[in-house]
């Protein structure tokens, strides 16, 4: 998967916990998944666990902790696909 | 340093499932794990432990000027229905939390005896309140007063070049809305 196709992904499972839609129509990697999408801390765990069911990864806590951007989260994923 | 935290019990029903797999493994300690599963209603207490986490980590991030989201790590101890305990790392919290049936709010804060000023308002009008209560103590303009934010969002409220907020914590969700004010 190319990195376009992972925000592609990315986006999908994001778009129900966005709640500033005009960030969520103008994301890039830049895009920070609280101050600019306005995801509800509560949900961040939500983004995760969607993002492990659907790329079938294990984002282990260290990594968790850094899932607070567009460009973090596809680092991640990288990462992890890599390792599969 | 004070940070607080509020939830609308009703729009957290909506938003989010705690039984949903995984979500309570990755946010909660083992022994908090045990506790909520416990609990007569572990829904509620999800949410108050959630909350003393979330009020915790605003009071830490507001001088370190750092975000991450590492729920477990803030580990808590239930004192009592409304007192509480949060550890991270070197770092104790103590908390007080009150706990309804339509919403949770938790004060945290480095120091045992703090008594901050707690207000709670409609969401819409948070920042307004709280420059017309700083007028009230400090006789300065409310019009004049503005409020900037820290690099990781953290609010401190100015008139001119004078801080006049020692500590101030913002929480919103569904319906609530509420402030926590140290005086400088």
């Amino acid at each position: 998967m190319t990195r376009k196709e992972l925000i592609t992904t990315l986006q999908k499972i994001i778009k129900p916990y966005a709640q500033n839609q005009e960030a969520f129509k103008n994301i890039s990697e830049e895009t920070d998944f609280i101050n600019d999408l306005k995801i509800n801390s509560a949900n961040l765990v939500d983004v995760i666990l969607d993002v492990e069911d659907e790329f079938g990864i294990e984002i282990d806590n260290e990594s968790m902790e850094k899932m607070l951007s567009v460009k973090s989260a596809i680092d991640i994923i990288e990462t992890k696909l890599a390792e599969t | 340093m004070i940070g607080n935290d509020v939830i609308d019990l009703s729009l957290a029903k909506i938003e989010s499932n705690w039984q949903r797999r995984g979500f309570l493994e990755k946010q909660f300690t083992a022994n908090e794990q045990q506790l909520i599963l416990a609990a007569t209603n572990s829904f509620s207490l999800v949410w108050r432990l959630w909350s003393m986490k979330e009020a915790a980590y605003k009071v830490f991030t507001q001088k370190n000027e750092m975000c991450f989201f590492a729920p477990k790590k803030f580990d808590c101890l239930l004192i009592s229905n409304k007192e509480g305990m949060v550890l991270y790392k070197d770092r104790k919290f103590y908390t007080s939390s009150i706990v309804t049936q339509h919403y949770i709010f938790t004060l945290a804060s480095y120091e045992k005896l703090i008594k901050p000023y707690s207000k709670f308002v409609m969401p819409q009008v948070i920042d307004i309140m709280i420059k017309i209560k700083l007028e009230d103590v400090t006789r300065f303009s409310a019009l004049e007063i503005e409020q900037k934010k820290s690099k990781n969002g953290a609010p401190f409220y100015y008139y001119k070049d004078i801080l006049l907020t020692r500590s101030c914590s913002i929480s919103h969700h569904g319906n609530y809305g509420v402030f926590s004010l140290l005086y400088a």
